[in-house]
């Protein structure tokens, strides 16, 4: 896994996008492990009397997209400290997501490295599913 | 003369607000990290791969930061908010502290935070802010995430 840098970024820095393919075998998978029931996100039945055309994903396991996005991309000694995400339209499995960030602020204090970003995941129809902010501390270059 | 305030109105218990409950102790097992990794398609072998965690920076499988989501916890206080005829997850505002990692006895606590109304083009939603804070065996602190959940009236 290789390193960015706090030098690295400035405001207007754009993340690498992740790309995710979220498939019906995750989706139960997650909420296997869960232990949810919630019909939306494992009846297709339930979840089209609730006027979906299908299951739909919990917003935790696509909110769980950004965080790995983020942790990817700030490495091995990077760290995640905050994620500020709104729900605001459904995701189902097989939809082509795109999770995208750029840079708004950087700044150190307390010896912290901070890099302020703007965050969102975008469906192949072109719709923000979840949008939010984050946190990211960065490590100095060596 | 200030708009009058929709939360003023609004039917719900407000002597919850503020009060933390203890809800739940979970062990947290490498099975449940892994299978959870999978599940959302992390690669990373800290989460994955109990050689090469054990070798790393923590000596143990650690787990993907939004993990918190899979222990299940009690409901906490119910602030019997009297509005709506549905309801949705709007968010999670979520503070990193401490990994979790396998073999961790994670406790968590949880406060109704707020309850507030908001009038807009759509009519009038009311979000409830659910504060939990996870914390070790250690008594260290893992996440503090507010959850908001939003009721609306679809009649309206």
């Amino acid at each position: 896994m290789s390193q960015v840098y706090f030098q690295d970024v400035e405001p207007g820095y754009e993340l690498p996008p992740l790309l995710k393919e979220p498939t019906r075998k995750q989706l139960d998978a997650f909420t296997r492990v869960w232990g949810s029931t919630v019909g939306r996100f494992t009846s297709d039945e339930v979840a089209r009397a609730e006027g979906f055309s299908g299951v739909i994903l919990p917003g935790n396991m696509t909110m769980a997209f950004l965080a790995q996005f983020l942790t990817e991309w700030a490495g091995p000694d990077g760290k995640l400290n905050r994620l500020d995400v709104d729900f605001r339209r459904s995701v189902q499995p097989g939809d082509k997501l795109t999770c995208a960030g750029i840079v708004t602020d950087t700044e150190s204090i307390d010896l912290e490295n901070r890099v302020i970003l703007d965050l969102y995941i975008e469906t192949q129809k072109g719709e923000r599913a979840l949008q939010g902010t984050a946190l990211v501390l960065l490590p100095n270059k060596p | 003369m200030a708009e009058a305030n929709p939360t003023d109105t609004l039917d719900f218990d407000r002597s919850v607000i503020g009060v933390d409950v203890q809800v739940g102790t979970h062990q947290v097992s490498k099975e449940q990290i892994i299978a959870y990794s999978r599940a959302v398609g992390e690669t990373n072998p800290l989460y994955l791969d109990e050689k090469a965690a054990s070798a790393g920076p923590y000596g143990a499988i650690i787990a993907p930061p939004l993990f918190f989501n899979m222990l299940n916890l009690q409901p906490g206080l119910d602030p019997k908010v009297k509005f709506g005829t549905s309801g949705f997850d709007a968010g999670q505002h979520a503070e990193f502290f401490q990994s979790i990692r396998a073999g961790d006895t994670i406790a968590a606590k949880t406060m109704v935070a707020d309850v507030y109304a908001k009038t807009g083009r759509t009519g009038t939603m009311v979000f409830t802010v659910r504060r939990t804070t996870y914390t070790n065996h250690q008594g260290a602190k893992t996440v503090v995430v507010d959850r908001i959940s939003v009721r609306r009236d679809l009649q309206q």
